[in-house]
């Protein structure tokens, strides 16, 4: 541990190397370690599926009948039905299905008949870069609150922070997004109020489908700009609660490795104040939130979809809405089977990062 | 640490750039008019019939006949006449000469007659409007410019329902015919129209993002309009509220047709936009199953329908901004006997009918529920008026927040319907058939729109006779006796007309409404300077 956070370069503290290393298991055991992780997904998304589908028909909706029109007859209501295959029995509509995904195939959305993965592949990298920055913004800021307030902890800025994360986990994000829009927006003119781009300039060629990478990539900066006013809002707005989060994990984290003797050794041999906290502190703090980070992803997948609808971010979570509302069931599906994948994938690479911090989680594998 | 401050300043500094750089390109460039209207799941005409969809029908598609104005009046359109033959079975249209649709290629018949095929085998959406009328065999080219439509029963309404048949170009969708799917799933997302405006499909994105451009050769001209808008970009708002900053803001020139009344106010007192209010045929009731006890007693229905506080509901919750509309035919449409004046909200009538019932062994002991559209709040505050009534009454009501998928396909029958639940009913034809025909034959029971259940032999009788029946004096004749018989019979409780409010730019010139669309028809606007 020691040499992974100080290295060579100090040799003071290459006797904590001793009692703290684990053996290095190496690049073969990584492999296997991932391999073990994408292994253990399946069936999570095989139970992830079967619960949503079977709740999904516990429902007495019925697409179809929207769909057939205002004064449809239960005839044609009954032959659309047959040609969605959705009079077949429950568990020969299930077994169907999974056989679909592992072809690759989610389905055709009931309204447009267009393939599902198609559609949710269109919109998700507008959520995806809404969480990734929102993540970012919320890291930096929260571990910044979080160290500082454990720096000065019981002093008056730990308790500022204190009451800031609080209220940044209790306020409602829709109040937040209404107040940010009246101040940015309207009153002070300096915000676009929705969207993701502007209507009268042309979107920066698709590459990545991030628009600020786009936009970079392009070398338009007048695009980038656009993009950036865009996403600055509802990036803020789904950034609060995480910030309030990762600050609190942050704080609890730091307060307790400046309890350790490595910090008292290090302060006594004279060491810059700032460097030890910041770098070493911090670096030993962080294992913690690392793994809050996994599980804060997923929390912004969820957040995002009240976002979406507020600023028309044209994302997943509008899209899942649609597709609640009118019962697209395949629609509905294929957005919980790919925000599951999303999930278990954050979670993994979570995981290595941790594992990659912290040589002692690779002990088990 | 350095280094990083060094890259976190020169990304900073690289987004203030962009940032100013921005500002300036959005204050110079020409917004286009951007429409916040709901879009459909599918840009195909044949595949829905709902409100969003008329947008796509009015603009990019063009039909035989038109509704224009208000209250709507039929215009012939790609049609320049039609026949009718004395038994009122055989129906001939003839077509203009010269239509061209967007790819360049001449309209003719055939492609009417493909249109028609297309809908009726598809069997959704509009199609549900034929059944029983129209076969797809039945409709035939006699020539390059006429269509002959040979109908399985004589249909009265049959002229008002071709503005809902949009005509397609086979051209361009049998190309991309898949698995016999009638090339539906590339004209969700692409167009095969004549209409005034063409869809940019590579900007196109499913309820996000529609570009309509200008069709220059549009058969009817641009006379009419010295400045029509080359590009038009739908760009619905979800939430309300946004909806409604964005319009003051200038983002948007015009919010969806379902303002809420609350902001009306807010925007009328803007300098920049105003609020268009057209009366429209959309009525609101609250739908009973009278199928089911204790609702199948006609005093039960009766005592319910005096206990709505419709001044209440109609002038304070809703400010005014609708009209009463005392049975199931919108006010302004004929078919409608003049004498009606609608039940009026008294408790002490609600309870002596209440009483009647009782005396008649109804239970009206047991929790009764009403569903709402959760979504739609003014649903929601329509349930809230009803059960403080109810409960001044003594009646145990629970209000129950549901979905339209769950409650449509539970109204397909008398024993899942709900008992009490409230709705519009919007103009997708403009005849008394859409509503009360529709609404109140037995022969539409498993449709939502008939969930009333209501079966009355009289009635049945008048509502087939007037649907047969060509001469529209006779018909409406008809149809104002079986309105008093379901009226009396209170079938349902009729609450109002709808009022409908879009908020407007002050840019936006030319605007004109008709039901059928919403008024989002593009032809005629253009931009003030």
């Amino acid at each position: 541990m020691a040499t992974f956070l100080f290295g060579e370069r100090w040799p003071c503290f290459s006797r904590l190397r001793d009692v703290t290393v684990l053996p290095d298991l190496g690049y073969g055991s990584m492999v296997r370690y991932i391999a073990v992780r994408l292994l253990s997904l399946i069936p999570s998304l095989f139970g992830l599926i079967l619960l949503t589908f079977i709740m999904l028909h516990a429902v007495p909706a019925d697409p179809v009948t929207s769909l057939a029109g205002e004064n449809a007859s239960p005839e044609q209501v009954a032959e659309l039905r047959a040609r969605f295959g959705l009079d077949k029995p429950l568990v020969e509509q299930f077994g169907i299905y999974v056989w679909q995904i592992l072809q690759g195939d989610l389905g055709n959305s009931i309204f447009s008949n267009r393939p599902v993965l198609e559609e949710i592949l269109a919109r998700l990298p507008a959520t995806l870069e809404l969480i990734t920055f929102a993540l970012v913004l919320a890291a930096f800021v929260g571990i910044t609150l979080g160290t500082i307030a454990a720096v000065r902890h019981n002093g008056p800025i730990d308790n500022i922070v204190r009451a800031v994360t609080i209220s940044g986990l209790a306020i409602a994000t829709f109040w937040v997004a209404i107040i940010l829009q009246m101040v940015f927006s309207m009153e002070l003119n300096w915000l676009p109020l929705r969207g993701r781009f502007d209507v009268a300039y042309p979107a920066p060629p698709l590459i990545t489908g991030f628009l600020l990478i786009d936009s970079l990539l392009a070398l338009d900066l007048t695009a980038f700009g656009i993009a950036a006013q865009h996403l600055a809002m509802p990036m803020i707005t789904l950034a609060i609660p995480a910030i309030a989060t990762i600050a609190r994990f942050t704080r609890s984290g730091v307060l307790e490795t400046m309890q350790k003797e490595f910090v008292d050794y290090a302060s006594a041999v004279g060491y810059r104040r700032n460097r030890l906290i910041w770098i070493y502190v911090l670096k030993n703090s962080l294992s913690v939130v690392i793994m809050q980070l996994g599980l804060l992803f997923g929390a912004l997948i969820g957040g995002a979809v009240a976002i979406e609808a507020i600023f028309d971010w044209p994302g997943i979570g509008s899209y899942a809405v649609n597709a609640i509302l009118n019962f697209d069931y395949k629609a509905v599906l294929g957005v919980t089977i790919i925000i599951g994948i999303i999930y278990g994938i954050v979670n993994i690479i979570v995981d290595i990062i941790h594992a990659f911090v912290d040589p002692r989680l690779r002990e088990g594998i | 640490m350095r280094r990083i401050m060094q890259i976190i300043s020169t990304l900073a500094i690289v987004c203030y750039i962009g940032l100013a750089g921005s500002l300036t390109a959005t204050h110079a460039a020409e917004r286009p008019l951007v429409w916040a209207e709901s879009l459909p799941p599918t840009l195909d005409p044949h595949a829905r019939f709902d409100v969003p969809i008329q947008t796509i029908m009015v603009n990019v598609y063009d039909a035989l006949y038109r509704y224009t104005g208000n209250p709507p009046k039929l215009v012939p359109w790609l049609a320049e006449s039609h026949t009718t033959s004395d038994d009122g079975l055989t129906w001939e249209f003839r077509i203009k000469p010269g239509l061209k649709f967007h790819d360049g290629s001449d309209m003719t018949a055939a492609d009417v007659v493909y249109s028609f095929q297309r809908l009726l085998k598809m069997g959704k959406g509009p199609s549900s409007v034929f059944r029983g009328v129209l076969l797809p065999e039945n409709v035939k080219a006699v020539d390059d410019r006429t269509v002959r439509f040979k109908l399985e029963a004589p249909y009265a309404p049959f002229l008002s329902t071709m503005p809902l048949v949009s005509i397609v170009n086979p051209r361009q969708i049998e190309k991309h015919v898949k698995d016999g799917d009638f090339g539906e799933a590339w004209l969700s997302a692409n167009d095969a129209g004549s209409g005034p405006y063409k869809v940019n499909p590579e900007t196109y994105q499913q309820r996000v993002r529609l570009d309509l451009v200008r069709f220059k050769d549009h058969f009817m001209g641009w006379d009419h309009n010295s400045k029509p808008m080359e590009n038009v970009s739908l760009r619905p708002v979800q939430d309300p509220s946004t909806r409604v900053l964005a319009l003051l803001r200038g983002e948007i020139d015009a919010t969806g047709a379902y303002l809420p009344t609350d902001q009306v106010e807010r925007i009328d007192k803007s300098k920049n936009a105003n609020v268009s209010r057209d009366e429209t045929m959309r009525i609101f009731l609250f739908r009973m199953n009278n199928k089911k006890p204790p609702f199948d007693n006609v005093h039960v229905r009766r005592c319910l329908s005096h206990a709505f506080d419709y001044d209440g509901f109609n002038k304070i919750v809703l400010k005014g901004f609708v009209e009463r509309n005392p049975g199931p035919i919108p006010n302004g449409l004929w078919g409608i006997p003049e004498d009606i004046k609608g039940y009026t909200y008294d408790l002490e009538k609600a309870k002596a009918e209440c009483d009647k019932a009782r005396a008649q062994g109804a239970d009206l002991d047991r929790e009764f529920e009403i569903h709402t559209l959760a979504e739609l709040e003014q649903t929601v505050q329509a349930a809230q008026l009803f059960q403080s009534a109810l409960t001044k009454l003594g009646l145990k009501v629970r209000i129950v927040p549901g979905t339209w998928p769950v409650l449509s396909a539970a109204a397909a029958k008398p024993d899942t319907a709900p008992e009490l639940w409230v709705f519009w009913i919007s103009t997708y034809f403009v005849d008394p058939e859409n509503w009360i025909g529709q609404m109140y034959d037995t022969s539409f029971h498993g449709t939502w729109k008939a969930s009333a259940f209501y079966d009355n032999p009289e009635v049945d009788k008048l509502l087939r006779a007037a649907r047969r029946e060509t001469d529209q004096s006779k018909r409406a004749e008809l149809y104002k006796q079986a309105y008093r018989i379901i009226y009396k019979d209170a079938a349902d409780i009729w609450i109002y007309n709808t009022i409908q409010l879009r908020g407007l730019s002050n840019r936006v010139k030319g605007y004109q409404f008709t039901p059928v669309g919403s008024g989002s028809d593009f032809r005629s606007i253009s931009l003030k300077d």
